[in-house]
């Protein structure tokens, strides 16, 4: 992991993997300002080609390059979805996502998987993330 | 045969089971886990039991000709899996007119748009064997009719047809 000196500009990569789809997005570390996002594209009807590797790493590389352009130089990481992790799961997920952010030049930080849990009263016993 | 009725809470399933006719029972899985206490421990933060799915595994035993209806559904071993789906905001709106909490509700249309429950059920049981239903704005009853249909074999099966990740 690596570690922020004071003078490094550092964001936060929000990691959305989705079934057939992964978004990034790219805020400063408040959260509050959006300094790039991918444009995943919304895939019906099983519209594979948005969710291979390739598609992940060309958009993993464009936000990247687009938040280096802003002085940015590395990123923590939260992660919000299974997304591709699985053998059946066409998603390029996740992991696939973050390995495709440090080729393009960011530093990767801490990384945190804060992926949603449905619950009515009752859940499953782990977290279905990465 | 066995029939995981699963998906996101808030997308209908208990709803939509009652109103199945079929030979087959029902069981409304979550009543079950609270009433025979099936738990693990406690989630405190989101005032929910942690489900012990090997009690839960074992107090199903060899039943059969059963639809399970649960978001838990797919944790077990079945024959067919059922997931609805409901296009987030509509979930949403559908849990707090339940009367379930703001937080309860976003996190489960949360967990809709990225399609938590639709992979899991994909990553245990395989494509071949999950049908997806796309519940939203469609009535409970044909709702039902569409679970009949995956009953009697007069679907194929499909899986991540809908896409609600702008949700986000
Ligand atoms: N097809 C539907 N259209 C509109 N509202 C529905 C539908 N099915 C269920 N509801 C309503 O939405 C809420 C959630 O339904 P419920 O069956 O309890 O969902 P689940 O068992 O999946 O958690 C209930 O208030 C119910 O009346
Ligand atoms: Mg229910």
């Amino acid at each position: 992991m690596a570690e922020e000196a004071p003078d490094d500009i550092w964001g936060i990569a929000h990691v959305h993997a989705s079934f057939n789809n992964t978004i990034i997005t790219i805020t400063d570390q408040t959260g509050a300002e959006t300094l790039a996002k991918s444009s995943g594209g919304t895939v019906v009807k099983q519209n594979r080609d948005e969710a291979s590797p390739y598609a992940a790493m060309q958009m993993a590389e464009t936000v990247a390059e687009e938040v280096k352009a802003q002085g940015v130089e590395g990123v923590h990481v939260r992660v919000r979805g299974p997304g591709g992790n699985q053998q059946t799961n066409p998603g390029p997920g996740a992991q696939a996502t973050i390995r495709a952010l440090a080729r393009a030049g960011l530093e990767i930080g801490r990384i945190e998987d804060v992926t949603p849990i449905p619950h009515d009263g009752t859940r499953g016993p782990k977290n279905s993330g990465f | 045969m066995r029939v995981a009725v699963t998906g996101t809470p808030g997308t209908g399933k208990t709803t939509a089971t009652d109103l199945v006719e079929s030979d087959l029972d029902v069981i409304h899985l979550n009543e079950v886990i609270k009433s025979e206490d099936l738990s693990l421990r406690e989630d405190a933060e989101r005032d929910t039991l942690v489900a012990d799915m090997d009690a839960v595994e074992e107090w199903l035993g060899d039943r059969d000709g059963v639809i399970v209806d649960s978001h838990l559904a797919h944790h077990l071993p079945v024959d067919k899996v059922v997931v609805l789906r409901c296009q987030p905001e509509e979930l949403e709106g559908r849990l707090t007119e339940r009367g379930e909490s703001e937080a309860k509700a976003e996190e489960n249309a949360e967990s809709e748009a990225l399609d938590i429950v639709l992979s899991e059920a994909v990553e245990n049981h395989g494509l071949e064997a999950v049908y997806e239903i796309d519940a939203t704005d469609r009535s409970p009853e044909a709702v039902a009719r569409e679970i009949e249909r995956v009953l009697a074999d007069e679907r194929e099966p499909s899986a991540g047809e809908v896409s609600f990740i702008d949700y986000l």
